[in-house]
Parts: C-alpha cells; sequence; structure tokens
C-alpha cells in the first residue's frame, strides 16, 4: 500500500483542523447535492404536478389546481375532506370500464408477445455466429430510429383493411377477410415492433454475459436446447427479463402515440381516452383520473421491478462472499 | 463418452436432420423478421412515388414525383427540420448537465437516500404524460412557460432523465477503483483522473445515453404539442397533423424525410447502440 511511502499528516495550525472537518462534510454534501439534481427537476415536474392532479381527482379544484378546473366540465368538488366521486363516475360509465379493460390487456398481450420474440431473437443473437447473427442484429435495432409517429402511420397503412398487405395478399390468392389495421390486436403487433430494440439490446447483452463453460457443462451431460435455455439461462437472465417486462409494460400503459394512430375508435386505450377527455370534452379531472388510475398500476410494476432487483443484489452479495470465503 | 455406444450412422442422421431443421427455423425467423420490420417502412417508399394506388393491385399503377415537390415546396418542412434539431441537441446538452454529475455521485459516492433518488427520478417514466401534461399546464401558465422554448425544453427534458443518470451511472460504476487510484499514486489530481482515466473508461455508456436523449427529444410528440404551438413545431408534431389532414403519398413523403437524420444517426452510431452500456443501466445497484 502506498501508505508506508507517505508522509504522516502534518497538523500545521490550529484551522487545519477545521477546514479537514469542512472537507469531510463537503465529500457528503457534494455528491448528494449533485445527485439531487435531476430529482429536484423531477419533483419540480413530475411530483408536484402529480400530487395536483391527485388532488383534484379527489375533488380539490382549488389552489394550482383552479386555472384547470375553471375550463372543467362535469367535475366533482369536494367542499370538505377529500371525494371519490370522480371515481366513482369512472367506474360508473360502461365505455371507460371497457377502455381499462383494453388497456390492461393490450398490456398484458404485449408485453408476454415482446418477451417471447426479444428471448427468441437474443438467443439468435448469441447462438448463431455468421451473417444470420449479424443481419438479426442489424435487422432488430432499426425500429429504433424511427419516430413513433412515422412507424405507427407506416403499420397502419400497411395491414389496415384494403392496404398493402392486404392487396399483395390478394394477388398472391391468400384469403385476407381480417387485417389488424385499427384493431387493439394491431396494437398490440406495434408496441411489439417499437419495443423490439430495446428489449433484444437487454436480453442479449444479458445472454453475453452467460459463461460458455456453463453451457458446454449442461450440454455435457446431454441435456437438450430446451432445457438449457429453461434451466440455466432463464434463471441467469431473471432480473433483465423483468427489467424488459416492467419497462415495457410501464411505457405501454399509458401510451398515447401508437393506440391513437393504431388503434380502434372504441374501445380505446386510457392514454388515448385521457387525450380526448381533456382536449375535445373539456373534462380534465376525469382525464386525471384515468392517470392516476394507469399510475397505480405501473407502481404494482415498478414495485416488482424494486422488489426483484434487490432480491437479486442479496443473490450476488451472497455469492460474492461464498466466493471470498472458499479462498 | 456414452454416445459411443450408439450406432454411429444414426446419431450422424439424427443429427444432421435436426441441423437442417435448425437452419429451416433460422431461415423462416429472419425472414419473418425482415418483413414485420421493414416491409411497412418499404410500402412507405413506394407510397411516396405512387401517383395512382387502389386496392387490390400489389403496386402503384403509375407513378410520380410530383409528392415530392409539393412537400418540399411548402413551407412546412424546412422550419419543423430546423426545430428539431435545435431542440434534440439542447435538450441531450441540458440533460447531461443535470444528470452527469448525478450519475457519477451515484456510482462512486455513499451518500443517505441514494437508492430513493433513483427511484424517484424513475417516477417519471411511470405517470403517463398526458395527465402529467394536464396538471402542468396550471404550473406552465403560472410560470409563463407556455408556449416558450424553455417551456418545450423542459418537456422534453423529462422523458430523458433516467436513461442519462442510469446508464451513465452504470458507465461509472463499471470503472475500476483501482484504476483512479493507480492515477492518483502517481499524482494525478482529481480532475485529471477523471478526464484522463474514469471518463474515457466509462464513455461508451456516456455515448449510449447521449444518443438515447436525443432520440427521445426527436420522437416527443404531445407534450411540444400541448406547451409549443404555434410557434414551435417540431417534426413528429407536424406529422401528427398531416396523419390526420393530408393525401396519403404527400404524409409519406413527409415520413421519408423525417427518417432520413434517424437513419442518418443509426449508421453513426449503430455500434454504440450494442454496447452492454444500456443494459448494465437498467440493473439497479
Amino acid at each position: 500500500m502506498s501508505v508506508v511511502t507517505e508522509a504522516p499528516p502534518v497538523d500545521r495550525t490550529g484551522s487545519s483542523r477545521r477546514t479537514r472537518r469542512i472537507r469531510r462534510i463537503a465529500r457528503r454534501v457534494v455528491p448528494f447535492g449533485a445527485g439531487s439534481l435531476p430529482v429536484l427537476v423531477t419533483l419540480a415536474f413530475t411530483g408536484f404536478p402529480v400530487v395536483l392532479a391527485v388532488l383534484y381527482t379527489l375533488g380539490k379544484t382549488g389552489g394550482f389546481n383552479e386555472t384547470i378546473s375553471r375550463v372543467g366540465q362535469h367535475q366533482v368538488q369536494a367542499r370538505h375532506g377529500l371525494s371519490l366521486g370522480a371515481y366513482r363516475n369512472f367506474f360508473a360509465s360502461h365505455a371507460l370500464r371497457a377502455d381499462l379493460f383494453i388497456t390492461l390487456w393490450v398490456t398484458l398481450a404485449s408485453t408476454a408477445a415482446l418477451v417471447a420474440l426479444a428471448w427468441m431473437l437474443a438467443l439468435f443473437v448469441r447462438f448463431s455466429g455468421g451473417w444470420i447473427g449479424r443481419l438479426i442484429s442489424t435487422l432488430y435495432v432499426v425500429p429504433m430510429f424511427i419516430p413513433s409517429v412515422i412507424a405507427s402511420y407506416a403499420l397502419v397503412t400497411f395491414w389496415e383493411q384494403n392496404g398493402k398487405l392486404a392487396a399483395i395478399f390478394y394477388q398472391l390468392g391468400i384469403p385476407n377477410g381480417w387485417m389488424p389495421g385499427f384493431t387493439s390486436t394491431g396494437v398490440v403487433l406495434g408496441l411489439v415492433w417499437t419495443n423490439i430494440p430495446f428489449a433484444v439490446i437487454l436480453l442479449s447483452s444479458s445472454l453475453q454475459g452467460v459463461p460458455e463453460v456453463l453451457i458446454e457443462a449442461a450440454r455435457d451431460v446431454g441435456s437438450s436446447w430446451w432445457r438449457i435455455i429453461w434451466s440455466v439461462l432463464l434463471p441467469l437472465n431473471r432480473l433483465p427479463t423483468i427489467i424488459v417486462i416492467v419497462f415495457t409494460a410501464t411505457g405501454t400503459l399509458g401510451n398515447f402515440t401508437i393506440p391513437d394512430i393504431m388503434g380502434p375508435n372504441a374501445p380505446q386505450m386510457l392514454g388515448v381516452a385521457m387525450t380526448k377527455y381533456y382536449q375535445s370534452y373539456g373534462q380534465p379531472q376525469q382525464a386525471e383520473v384515468m392517470a392516476v388510475l394507469v399510475f397505480l398500476a405501473a407502481l404494482v410494476l415498478s414495485a416488482f421491478y424494486v422488489a426483484s432487483s434487490r432480491a437479486d443484489r442479496k443473490r450476488n452479495a451472497a455469492r460474492g462472499s461464498a466466493r471470498a470465503a472458499v479462498k | 463418452m456414452t454416445t459411443l455406444t450408439k450406432p454411429v450412422g444414426i446419431v450422424g442422421a439424427s443429427r444432421r436432420s435436426a441441423r437442417f431443421a435448425a437452419g429451416g427455423v433460422r431461415g423462416l425467423l429472419v425472414v419473418g423478421l425482415g418483413l414485420f420490420i421493414l416491409a411497412p417502412l418499404l410500402m412507405l417508399v413506394l407510397w411516396a412515388f405512387a401517383a395512382d394506388w387502389f386496392y387490390p393491385s400489389a403496386f402503384p399503377s403509375a407513378w410520380t414525383i410530383s409528392w415530392w415537390s409539393t412537400v418540399l415546396g411548402g413551407n412546412h418542412l424546412s422550419s419543423t427540420v430546423l426545430w428539431s434539431f435545435i431542440f434534440a441537441p439542447t435538450v441531450t446538452i441540458v440533460s447531461a448537465i443535470i444528470c452527469m454529475p448525478a450519475a457519477y455521485a451515484f456510482a462512486r459516492k455513499d451518500f443517505p437516500g441514494k437508492r430513493l433518488m433513483m427511484m424517484a427520478i424513475f417516477a417519471t417514466n411511470a405517470f403517463p404524460k398526458m395527465g402529467l401534461y394536464i396538471a402542468m399546464a396550471s404550473l406552465f401558465y403560472s410560470l409563463n412557460l407556455m408556449g416558450t422554448f424553455v417551456g418545450v425544453v423542459i418537456i422534453q427534458l423529462l422523458n430523458t432523465l433516467v436513461t442519462m443518470t442510469w446508464i451513465p451511472a452504470a458507465a461509472f460504476a463499471s470503472v475500476p477503483v483501482s484504476l483512479e487510484e493507480a492515477a492518483r499514486d502517481v499524482g494525478a489530481g482529481p480532475i485529471r483522473t477523471f478526464f484522463r482515466v474514469t471518463f474515457p473508461v466509462a464513455r461508451p455508456g456516456i455515448i449510449v445515453a447521449l444518443i438515447l436523449a436525443f432520440l427521445a427529444s426527436l420522437d416527443e410528440a404531445q407534450g411540444t404539442f400541448l406547451v409549443g404551438v404555434p410557434k414551435y413545431v417540431t417534426m413528429p408534431v407536424q406529422m401528427y397533423s398531416l396523419v390526420s389532414g393530408y393525401p396519403g403519398p404527400a404524409t409519406a413523403v413527409f415520413a421519408i424525410l423525417l427518417t432520413v437524420p434517424s437513419l442518418v444517426l443509426l449508421v453513426l452510431v449503430r455500434k454504440h447502440v450494442f454496447s452492454s452500456s444500456l443494459a448494465q443501466g437498467y440493473r439497479l445497484r
């Protein structure tokens, strides 16, 4: 260690102890200050508005909410305390219940389809070298660079009823009765399309980290590929899979652009419905009720993510100390 | 070896047929993926040169380049491209200034509430954007930010905070402390150590974060529309109004023109996107 060569610290004057103490405090305060900069931006422009929004949905129409509540129609105002009236109105509406249901369904279906497809692509990128691997890894990043407005427009005009895909099917004599354009299934496909890059990058880079030795060992004892995927690769890539699920599902729940351009007029996903309720129907409070409901669903997912990354950290720590003990 | 007890010929045949089947599956997957991802985009290109294209013909019956002169001659294009390419670098730089020191602090220093702070930044992703914009409207009106440049930057900034903090934090954390200590031992100061040792090693992660922030800004339509219109109309905002109000081929031309900058970016930064930095950023430490 360098301690041996270093001269012992010289206590020059009485003030040096004070500067040392200041330096010690600064060493903790400066990082805290730096770390709190993005947090402050988040609190000011997300945390604060979210608190306002929640209060507004609970019938608090005064204070900062006054501007918005002046233009709002069909509002529930709480004279004293809080009121759940706006939420009661939401669940009393048959159309909005359908919107909530389709939001959850599309999120579930697109996340499941994405994870399955991304796993498959990640496995190919990891294990099939040569031009096929290279081709796949060039293809799957393309959607990342296409703005989502353009992507949704291109996709929906491609596979709408009487669209380009239907025309190709017709020419080839393939029956083309049903097309995914302007349906919720189309929205699911569109979400898979746009989320492929993020999912595959995450999964394939963690698959690269799986030691070749482990796979060789499994193959030596005669495991099939399915067995290797199921009992070696999947457990080792649990956390990246969960990250993909949580981040795409959270983004999907409140998504606006893709369901708005690609989806049906009814039932709509809540991201679209809340925009319509605010911009077209002049009901910001009802729109905020939807936002809060989506937020609650996203919070449940986030809690799942935090819990599993904590478990992962503990497991890694345990593994690290076990390794140290062996040495 | 157990395989030696089996007749060699059968093993060879079954293995060959298995390899053949795997090759078939692989080929199908590549073709399927290629069609799924590229076909809609290629059709958009055809669409941009179509004079007439009615169902059920698979290709346009007549071709024209008149849509290009219509779009290029109109006044939509140049100003929207300009605004997009003013906002995207501005947002990226502001985001880097706000987030990079934080990322370094999260990676290297220990202070109370660190993990809570990282999760608080994630909250920007969890609340649906539209709900946020409605609630923010009051705030923006009272701060006089509606319809201003700063207002649009703030709106777009919110989409970049998570990637700009998490990914560089992971990149800084992956720089071995011993490397920094070695530099300090031979007499480099903290600033010199950072720029000569820490930063070069962490650079791939930082580049990925910058690219993602840039793309997030280029992609943002809804908030920019609500805050920026009528003065600040960026490319996706313009595209949004075209989708609903213009003839198909003109929209296709516009879409292609708007995709060009992103594709140039794709070619330039392709190899950085594949680095493991992106994946590392999303693992909470």
